[in-house]
């Protein structure tokens, strides 16, 4: 046991607990996730979870009770891991279930392998109507490289489409177990639930640990509140985790107390200690969420500490990047300000200042994913009020130079054609489950997106997974819906990152009046370089008002102009009459012009409005097909 | 130095490119309207004490009153202000409102110069603009005003409707100028919002008026109203040498004025203020007795400045180069939409048709 200076007032073994929340013996502890395909059910079962356990009485729930931001109940996903403890009786034990909530996206495989971490089983959730998806097998293979014990579900039996055999078959295959090991359930009506909860005890292992080791605690996520500072989502992996103990950050080699430490329960209820095994939360009076690095090990300071930190898990990385501008150039600061708030949230959102001739100082983002993006930009807008312009978002280059290799985020700042060796670009692994009917719609959507197929298989005579090598790039924006829109929503897709591969990359810049607007340059395959530009400068000769002078649009690769399009000048700008006197509305016509000049932005000799800006950015789905 | 302006409401019909404060259907007030503008004439008339030199009286249609109710009008103004002998006085007059009688007696109670509404010499745009007057109405109307000894008459022109080709403009120029005016007035065709025509183009059921084609009849009209010995004076106005129309050059000037009537603009020094503009309302209180202002401005430096630059440019003036940014204008010399004449600053031909952004560049 810990007896460093800093030691609590009582001793661990007598701390009385709090609300009865008793610090339970690791053998009575399971900690497990749900993971599923997007819209499988796993929120929906989870408040089925909530209330069999009687953690939510039926006058606070509500749906998708752990989706706590508006943002997500909006979308009808989740971006914030969540844990949650139940307790259940089985064979006159108490048991006390950590449910550790994960993401649905792609885009948040990240923060899944997180929520793994703090695992030692995963319920592998599976839509009895729409069966395995892409997701379903990323996730189960996360979970089993993680060493989880996999709990596999059939979900929505009770749907008339339910094929709950065939699922179950399929699931059973997949895990490598017996059918009859095969649960099914519906999380709308509870179905099956109870006989769930019992598996997860019976099957899931019990945390190891020792209370007498040193302690070492995963923090596997963390938020910020304004009056609490920051607050750490803590698994104890080995030790007790006691209320004012005085810890380290092992990656930071920073010390702090822990102000307070508690559990969900599912609403935040403070605790007198953390055992082994076990989750819960942990205030840190922080008031920056850097220094709480979700992943870092927190150790107690002091003789006795632990010396190795336990093993992370995978990196959050950005794997798009755009440049947020405020369209109001005084809204800088509020901007960075909001990009720090957020950023206490999440710590796969990445930025750095940024200036840009054309829309003037902001910042360069790195996102997980659109859909990533998508979420921090509306925040922004709503939370905090901010009018923004994003430019186009791109993945991250690399340009090799002889042995030297440049990281390019920013397309502006891609050096000149001609200057270096080769482009490198990011390359994902595709994992695609389309019914058979569909699956030329599929390979010819793969290949016209520079795709290299890898294997084929069919999983039954009706569905087959195929694996490709795609270009980041080219799956970004569209693919999905394209994908869905092929094959009638029926096809599912995953995908992980696979490396750098060659490519014929090629920046293409817009000009104006022979400006580049570095705003618009974009770095695309020489084969799609032609069609962007002509894109680009056809939407720009829409959207520009016409000028003083003629005022060319050009689109080019190093001096090469490839598109071009012209904005006649603009011969009539007069109130034709004024007379009558009513001198008052001429002027304050003007006076309305002048302020619609105010919002333009000047480009060389071409004034740009704002609201070109956003409509020329904007990420549409005709663009990159 | 004082200029007053009187309105008369009323129209045989509508045109729906009018975005005036103008009126069918109100037949039955226009002797109550009559009256109340003899009142209005007496309660602002104390506050009005310098010389008027310029007096018009627009609308609307004045020609819709009766000839004795137009004269009663004139004389009544005489009487209640100062007009010195040599005064200016404009009664604008829609060609199918006028025979050689009317215009005499108008003439005789003082009129100097009429202003008519010809609009175009094409039938098809002048049904595309809903005017009731054929072409051959204002050759009539133009024969009475001389005959009626009208020696300063001014046509009002209109184009880029809807229908109206460059050719078409051309002979109506030609037809304008072969009636022999003092004075022609050519505005571009604007699409005001809360007219029928704006409703219409912006239901997508009339096309604008296309801005390169009326940016090639306005080069058309100085090119011709040139030759024709008129001088481009304002933007929108040529004339005889010395037939410029001062009452206007009054407003553009920024010299005081008087309004009288619905919805009329008043002027003096640093304030700006207009009358109620339904007839109904104003007869209402002036009727009372009371002056029937519906609200005013007091002009900030800036808003001054705006309006000069603005007035000064569109009279071909032009601005002391002072005034301006050196930065601000050299593009806009280079680009031949300035030149200089002197130490001001003037717009070219072109620039006449940018002057929203000359004003702009120029009033920064």
């Amino acid at each position: 046991m810990y007896q460093g200076r800093y030691a609590p007032e009582r001793p661990a073994g007598a701390a009385a607990p709090y609300d009865g929340l008793a610090v339970t013996e690791t053998s009575r502890i399971r900690n497990f996730c749900i993971i599923a395909h997007i819209d499988h059910g796993k929120s929906t079962l989870a408040d089925r979870l909530l209330e069999l356990t009687h953690a939510v009485s039926e006058r606070e729930m509500r749906e998708q009770y752990l989706d706590k931001m508006d943002l997500e109940r909006e979308r009808g996903i989740t971006i914030k891991a969540q844990a949650v403890r139940l307790t259940h009786e089985l064979g006159g034990q108490t048991y006390e279930l950590n449910l550790i909530d994960t993401p649905g996206h792609v885009d948040f495989t990240y923060e899944v392998s997180r929520s793994l971490a703090a695992c030692e089983g995963a319920v592998l959730l599976v839509d009895a109507a729409q069966g395995i998806e892409a997701q379903t097998l990323a996730n189960f293979h996360l979970a089993r490289d993680a060493g989880l014990t996999i709990v596999p579900v059939v979900n929505k039996i009770d749907l008339p489409a339910a094929d709950v055999e065939g699922t179950r078959r399929d699931l059973a295959e997949l895990v490598g177990c017996d059918p009859s090991e095969v649960l099914a359930v519906s999380g709308k009506t509870g179905a099956g639930v109870p006989e769930l909860l019992e598996a997860v005890i019976r099957r899931v292992p019990p945390p190891q640990g020792r209370r007498e080791d040193p302690l070492r605690a995963l923090i596997f996520d963390s938020t910020f509140d304004p009056y609490r500072g920051v607050i750490a989502y803590v698994r104890v992996k080995d030790g007790v985790l006691r209320s004012h103990a005085r810890l380290h950050a092992m990656a930071v080699d920073l010390d702090w107390e822990a102000e307070e430490v508690g559990v969900f329960a599912p609403e935040a209820t403070p605790v007198q200690e953390l055992g082994p095994g076990e989750v819960g939360y942990l205030v840190t009076s922080l008031k920056d969420v850097h220094l709480v690095r979700v992943g870092d090990t927190t150790p107690v300071q002091g003789r006795g500490r632990a010396r190795e930190p336990l093993p992370g898990y995978r990196e959050p990385k950005p794997m798009v990047w755009s440049g947020l501008f405020p369209a109001e150039g005084g809204d800088y600061t509020a901007l960075r300000d909001a990009l720090e708030k957020l950023k206490l949230n999440d710590a796969a959102l990445v930025f750095e200042p940024e200036t840009s001739s054309a829309l003037g100082f902001g910042f360069r983002c790195g996102f997980l994913g659109l859909l990533h993006m998508d979420i921090v930009k509306e925040r922004l807008e709503r939370e905090f009020g901010l009018e923004l312009i994003a430019t186009a978002p791109n993945v991250e280059f690399h340009v090799i130079r002889g042995d030297r290799t440049i990281v390019v985020h920013n397309p502006s700042e891609m050096p000149p054609p001609g200057t270096y060796d080769r482009v490198e670009e990011p390359v994902v692994l595709a994992t695609i489950i389309t019914p058979a009917e569909y699956l030329g719609a599929v390979l010819e959507l793969c290949q016209a997106r520079r795709g290299e197929m890898m294997d084929m298989k069919y999983l039954s005579t009706t569905r087959v997974e195929v694996h490709y090598l795609l270009p980041l790039a080219e799956i970004i924006f569209d693919f999905f819906d394209q994908l869905k829109s092929r094959t009638r929503g029926y096809a599912s897709l995953d995908y992980e990152p696979w490396g750098y591969e060659p490519a014929d990359l090629v920046r293409v810049d817009i000009l104006l009046h022979g400006e580049p607007v570095d705003a618009f340059s974009s770095v695309v395959h020489r084969e799609k370089a032609y069609r962007y530009g002509r894109t680009m400068v056809e939407r720009l000769r829409e959207l520009i008002p016409r000028q003083l002078f003629d005022g060319a649009i050009q689109a080019a690769i190093g001096s090469r102009i490839i598109a071009r399009e012209t904005v006649k000048a603009k011969r009539k700008d007069v109130l034709a009459k004024c007379y009558g006197g009513d001198v008052t509305r001429k002027r304050k016509l003007l006076e309305q012009q002048k302020r619609g000049k105010e919002r333009l932005r000047r480009v060389g000799r071409v004034d740009v409005p704002q609201e070109a800006f956003i409509a020329a950015l904007r990420v549409d789905e005709g663009e990159r097909r | 130095m004082s200029g007053l302006y009187v309105h008369v409401p009323f129209c045989l019909t509508r045109c729906g490119y009018c975005d005036f404060n103008a009126y069918t259907g109100l037949d039955h007030l226009r002797s109550r309207y009559v009256r109340a503008l003899l009142r209005e004439a007496e309660l602002a008339g104390a506050a009005w004490p310098e010389p008027v030199e310029t007096v018009f009286v627009g609308g609307g249609t004045p020609t819709t009153l009766a000839a004795e109710d137009l004269a009663a009008l004139l004389v009544a103004l005489r009487e209640r202000y100062r007009v010195p002998p040599g005064a200016e006085v404009t009664v604008e007059a829609n060609p199918d409102t006028v025979d050689v009688g009317k215009l005499v007696v108008l003439r005789e109670s003082g009129a100097t110069r009429l202003s008519m509404g010809a609009q175009s010499f094409d039938p098809t745009v002048l049904a595309s603009l809903e005017r009731v007057h054929g072409p051959d109405a204002v050759r009539r109307a133009m024969a009475a005003a001389r005959e009626a000894g009208f020696e300063d008459v001014n046509l009002d022109l209109i184009y880029g409707a809807e229908g109206e080709t460059l050719a078409s403009w051309q002979r109506t120029l030609r037809e304008a100028i072969a009636l022999g005016p003092e004075h022609v007035s050519a505005y571009a065709l604007t699409v005001e919002p809360g007219t029928p025509l704006g409703r219409a183009v912006a239901l997508g059921l009339r096309r604008p008026p296309d801005p390169d084609l009326q940016a090639d009849m306005f080069a058309l009209a100085c090119e011709l109203l040139g030759e024709a010995g008129y001088r481009h004076y304002e933007v929108s106005n040529w004339a005889r040498p010395g037939r410029e129309c001062r009452h206007n050059l009054g407003y553009w000037r920024r010299r005081p004025y008087l309004g009288l009537g619905a919805g009329a603009h008043s002027f003096r020094g640093e304030r700006r203020w207009w009358n109620v503009r339904p007839p109904e309302e104003y007869l209402r209180r002036v009727e009372a007795g009371e002056l029937p202002i519906g609200g005013e401005e007091r002009l900030g430096p800036e808003q001054a400045h705006l309006e000069e630059v603005l007035l000064r440019l569109r009279i071909l003036e032009g601005v002391p180069a002072s005034w301006a940014e050196p930065r601000a204008v050299e593009p806009l010399l280079d680009a031949g939409l300035l030149r200089e004449q002197g130490a001001s600053l003037v717009p070219t031909e072109r620039g006449m048709l940018l002057l929203n952004e000359l004003v702009l560049a120029l009033a920064g």
